[in-house]
């Protein structure tokens, strides 16, 4: 049983199609006035059917005020780290810090290559990313007037001038399932964001253990680590799947997922406004309620992150 | 050297020392101050200027957005980041390829990538093997919004050379003083030989001057004084080294707004006399040779009118594969009109009338019988006309434009709590349904769709602009509320809808082994029921080793769960119920549809008829027609109810004794005809919107007698060169056995 205490956030991932790019920004609104934290968008840029998930978070940034907003998860093979790490801290700049990096190594090869990418293993490609990471905080280092460079065995920066650096602390978040993915992310992320329905529940405290590990080898706190979820669901009557049912079910079983592993962050699957609505008007605050009054049976020392 | 292009003023804005908001801010006090464009670049302190203009396209509404992604990108993801852009932008979004010196071969070969994946209408994935850049097989898509103009950004000589055999535009160097204008004459030259070279016509290609100035009261220097100054340096750059386009950078407002109120008329007024002078006609960039390489036979391209080009898809522009195809049907026009105003409609009707080709009429897409796709033809698409006003609270009275969908409709009804019963799909939309029937949801309630209409505007063959209502034009709108395919086109309907509340909406699924059996106690049960309840019902091919199913759908005009159980329970007992779902839902929710673009293949085969009784003769021959496996989709609708209180000489749609409407979707018209002919005795009349079959007894089911004959008149006197054809067609031309009297 592991709560890092941390304060709950709420967000919706929706589906960036391109065939009705303006119902897509509009969710993005429904999200923000529904009081949600977070809005997110998948990106897979091999997929036709799809806006462009920066150009779409660049254009949705401009279009909402309060909530933040996320790749889920940013693909990393088919966008250069210095470009992602100037990008990134271009939008937060704009936004009045409201940017937040979800990245993943990729997985889609065969259509990583069809569009021209590189073609790694697994293996690699945690490896990439690790590179990445490193590479994405150099350039927001702006304070360091030296020049950039870096001699990876993936990515090569030749001399760049650094900057510029975001408006706050972009949280680096990884979508994360395998035991090397999950030590990068203890060792170098803000964040492990995966998907409930990749997730192998009776695994999960172990892979919260892996990346504890890692953290403490890297010098930093477990808790600096948020454990962020993808979720989908419906509401209506009950059933035997999770968050199947009234939106009291799932705050109780959002709760316990808080309490027993803890995740912080909510983000549900929605393309439709009345999901996001409940979601936001319903779910989060029950779900901060039975993780209060929990919190504060068991005195659990919040978090800062 | 003039091109004549027409005059356009941009802002070159820097993103400095990393603060990007005054770079946004300044791009929405351009598009405030008149600019025409906006363009940024990253200053000392890098920063995306993609991201800065993606978010520029959020805050602005019409400037155009000179756009250049990180040239480290894959082309790929510039062009679907690009095409992005121009969707969420409305089509203002222009590319801006940059590199160094030495990168004219790599920007070729990211210009052939990038126009590869906007070429959404080619099914084929994409394939390049170039030597800095590969695609190995990539789906293409989307489809910008419409033709991103590509602009190459440099003066190394390679960089011209691109620019003048590929790109649609090139931005010079900044031009800082009189004698940098003389550089610029040898690059513009440059240009129009690698442009000669490609059988290009050097006008195809926009120039882009970047400037800089500053005004004092007194000249000193080139962009440095007056006003006055400003506008004798300027001139000679448009009069005689081909620019007609400027961007100002600097970053300083008011510049910018001086530049704007001050410079910009009067190098206006000095470019049009000294173009007058010369015998320069102004004309914008034309289609480019690449998209004119993709033009069909028939069509005069250079005749369509200049309200028309700008928004007009042909098979070369980007947005083709977007209008190409319909919901059922797969096409290939020669050429898509999209007007946005009646005047504009107008415009294409004359011109569509003069041109030897096919002409559909295209709302929302769905026509089955209406083609509104053609191969090689013209289509004058309405979708722009979609507005949804409140007219008359009092009466309901609502005006509707004919490109909105039913689903936006009800959306926009239901905040009133009102309904108007259409079809019973919501992507439907408005203007081929409301001309024909409408047998919606709420039918036995409230009339066909047709039904509530109250006058229509519309434009005849001869592009003239009419309203029609019981007194005015009556006879016109008598044959527009059942066939107004045929005499022109609708610009705005006004009907007056009803008030309805939540209703009660449900999916039976049952076993229908004993089909005939079951259709007949469906059939009884729609006569006999109260007119609150409509339904349908739709059935597949037999799958082999299990029991035939039949779905249907059910609605209840009314909110109280009492009534909505009393309703269904007949029709739950008519067969063994496999599985059901009861829910009360908004009139709105059940026609919720989100917006999004067709792609069909082929073309649909379908029968259609109207019938009045589900006939123990009736039934078996459709139980023989399903069971055969010679329809994918058979659908029966109740009609009758309030449809059956208009008598049939009230409308062009004379169908009104029907309480069924029967259609039948095959994969061979060669097998569905005989078998639905077979069933011809059955029916009483035709439902022109499902039928795709085109012989002439197909127009006299639907327009039986008389009805045939007052048409007929109609048609020679607002059509008699049979302009609007590719419909259920009344042939201006044939003769009736009885001539109408009217």
């Amino acid at each position: 049983m592991s709560d890092y205490g941390h304060d709950l956030l709420f967000g919706t991932f929706i589906t960036p199609t391109n065939a009705a790019p303006h119902r897509v920004v509009a969710l993005a609104q429904e999200t923000e006035a529904a009081g949600l934290d977070l809005v997110t968008f998948q990106d897979h840029p091999y997929q036709a059917g799809f806006l462009d998930t920066w150009t779409l978070l660049s254009y949705v940034a401009a279009r909402t005020e309060r909530v933040h907003l996320s790749g889920n998860v940013v693909n990393l093979p088919l966008r250069p780290p210095a470009v992602l790490a100037r990008a990134a801290a271009s939008l937060d700049l704009l936004s009045g810090g409201r940017f937040e990096l979800g990245i993943g190594a990729g997985g889609f090869w065969d259509a990583i290559e069809a569009m021209g990418g590189r073609r790694l293993s697994p293996g690699q490609a945690v490896d990439a990313l690790s590179e990445a990471i490193d590479i994405v905080r150099g350039i927001w280092d702006a304070d360091d007037k030296s020049r950039f460079r870096v001699d990876g065995a993936y990515y090569q920066v030749a001399g760049a001038k650094r900057g510029p650096a975001p408006a706050h602390d972009i949280g680096i978040w990884l979508g994360a399932y395998k035991p090397k993915m999950l030590r990068l992310t203890g060792a170098k992320a803000d964040g492990w964001l995966p998907s409930l329905p990749y997730l192998d529940l009776s695994r999960l405290a172990e892979d919260n253990a892996i990346i504890d590990e890692a953290a403490q080898e890297a010098g930093r706190e477990p808790a600096a680590v948020r454990r962020m979820l993808n979720v989908a669901g419906q509401f209506g009557t009950a059933g035997d799947r999770l968050l199947s049912g009234p939106p009291g079910v799932w705050a109780e079983q959002l709760a316990a997922l808080t309490l027993e592993y803890g995740f912080s962050t909510y983000i549900v699957m929605a393309d439709d406004p009345a999901t996001i609505a409940t979601f936001g008007a319903e779910v989060a605050p029950a779900t901060r309620e039975l993780v209060a009054k929990e919190r504060a049976a068991r005195a659990t020392v919040p978090g800062t992150v | 050297m003039d091109y004549g292009h027409p005059l356009r003023f941009g802002a070159s804005l820097t993103a400095r020392d990393g603060a990007l908001g005054p770079a946004a801010e300044l791009a929405e006090l351009s598009e405030e101050l008149g600019y025409d464009l906006v363009t940024f670049s990253s200053g000392p302190e890098p920063a995306d200027t993609w991201t800065l203009m993606s978010w520029t396209a959020a805050r602005t509404g019409r400037v155009r957005l000179l756009a250049a992604h990180a040239a480290e990108m894959n082309p790929a993801v510039t062009a679907r980041a690009a095409a992005s852009l121009d969707l969420l932008a409305k089509g203002r979004a222009e590319l801006v390829l940059a590199g160094r010196p030495s990168d004219g071969e790599a920007l070729g070969e990211a210009i052939e990538i990038v126009r590869g994946m906007w070429a959404a209408a080619d099914r084929s994935p994409l394939s390049y093997n170039g030597e800095h850049h590969k695609v190995a097989g990539a789906e293409r898509g989307p489809a910008p919004a419409h033709t991103i103009p590509v602009w190459i950004d440099g003066a190394d000589p390679a960089l011209l050379r691109l620019a003048g055999r590929r790109a649609d535009g090139w931005l010079a160097p900044p031009v800082t003083d009189a004698a940098g204008v003389g550089g610029l004459a040898m690059a513009q030259a440059a240009i129009d030989a690698a442009a000669a070279e490609r059988g290009r016509d050097p006008r195809e290609i926009n120039r882009l001057a970047r400037i800089a100035g500053r005004f004092t009261s007194d000249p000193g220097g080139f962009l440095t004084g007056p006003p006055g100054t400003w506008v004798a340096d300027l001139l000679p750059l448009v009069t005689d080294h081909g620019f007609a386009m400027f961007v100002l950078a600097g970053d300083d407002p008011e510049t910018l707004r001086r530049f704007a109120l001050e410079v910009v008329p009067a190098l206006r007024a000095a470019v049009a006399d000294a173009r007058r002078e010369r015998g320069v006609t102004e004309s914008a960039p034309g289609r480019s040779a690449l998209v004119r390489s993709k033009r069909r036979e028939g069509i005069d391209y250079d005749a369509v009118p200049a309200s028309l080009s700008a928004t007009a898809v042909e098979p070369g522009d980007a947005g083709y594969a977007r209008v190409r195809s319909t919901y059922l049907r797969g096409g290939a026009p020669g050429l898509v009109l999209r007007p946005g105003t009646p005047a504009e409609v107008a415009d294409a009707i004359r011109f569509a009338s003069s041109q030897p080709v096919q002409l559909g009429i295209r709302s929302g897409g769905h026509g089955i019988s209406g083609r509104s796709t053609n191969h090689g033809g013209i289509v004058i698409d309405v979708s722009r006309l979609h507005a949804i006003e409140v007219l008359d609270k009092d009466t309901r009275r609502v005006r509707i434009g004919p490109g909105a969908r039913w689903s936006d409709v009800a959306e926009a009804l239901a905040p009133h709590g009102w309904a108007l019963s259409s079809g019973d799909y919501g992507g439907v939309g408005v203007g081929g349904l409301a001309t024909a029937g409408g047998i919606g949801w709420l039918v036995r309630k409230h009339g066909l769709t047709l039904d509530h209409l109250c006058a229509v505007e519309m434009v005849l063959a001869d592009g003239s602009l009419v309203r029609a209502d019981e007194h005015e034009n009556a006879e016109l709108f008598w044959g527009v509320r059942g066939a107004g395919g045929n005499f022109g086109v609708v610009t705005s309907f006004e009907f007056e809808v009803d008030e309805v509340g939540d209703v009660g909406f449900a999916q039976f699924v049952f076993d229908a082994t004993d089909m005939a059996g079951f259709l007949q106690r469906w059939g009884a049960a729609m006569e006999a029921a109260p007119r609150d309840l409509t339904s349908s019902i739709i059935m597949g091919r037999p799958r082999p080793g299990q029991p035939h199913v039949a779905q249907l759908m059910a609605v209840v005009d009314s909110d109280d769960g009492q009534t909505i159980i009393d309703r269904l329970q007949p029709i739950a007992a008519i067969a063994p119920l496999l599985d059901y779902s009861i829910q009360v839902l908004p009139y709105a929710a059940i026609m919720h549809v989100p917006p999004g673009t067709h792609d069909a293949q082929g073309e649909p085969v379908t029968r259609a008829a109207l019938a009045d009784h589900l006939t123990p003769e009736l039934s078996a021959a459709a139980e023989r027609l399903v069971g055969a496996g010679l329809t994918y989709f058979f659908q029966i609708r109740s009609v009758g109810g309030a449809a059956s209180d208009v008598p049939p000489e009230a409308t062009a749609y004379a169908g009104r004794s029907a309480n069924f409407q029967l259609v039948a979707m095959g994969h061979s018209r060669r097998a569905l005809d005989p078998a639905w002919d077979a069933m011809l005795p059955h029916f009483s009349g035709q439902y022109i919107n499902f039928e795709t079959d085109r012989r002439p007894e197909r127009v006299r089911e639907a327009y039986p007698g008389d009805t045939l004959r007052r048409l007929r008149a109609l048609k020679r006197r607002y059509d008699p060169g049979n302009v609007f054809r590719d419909n259920f067609n009344i042939d201006p031309a044939e003769e009736d056995a009885v001539p109408a009297t009217i």
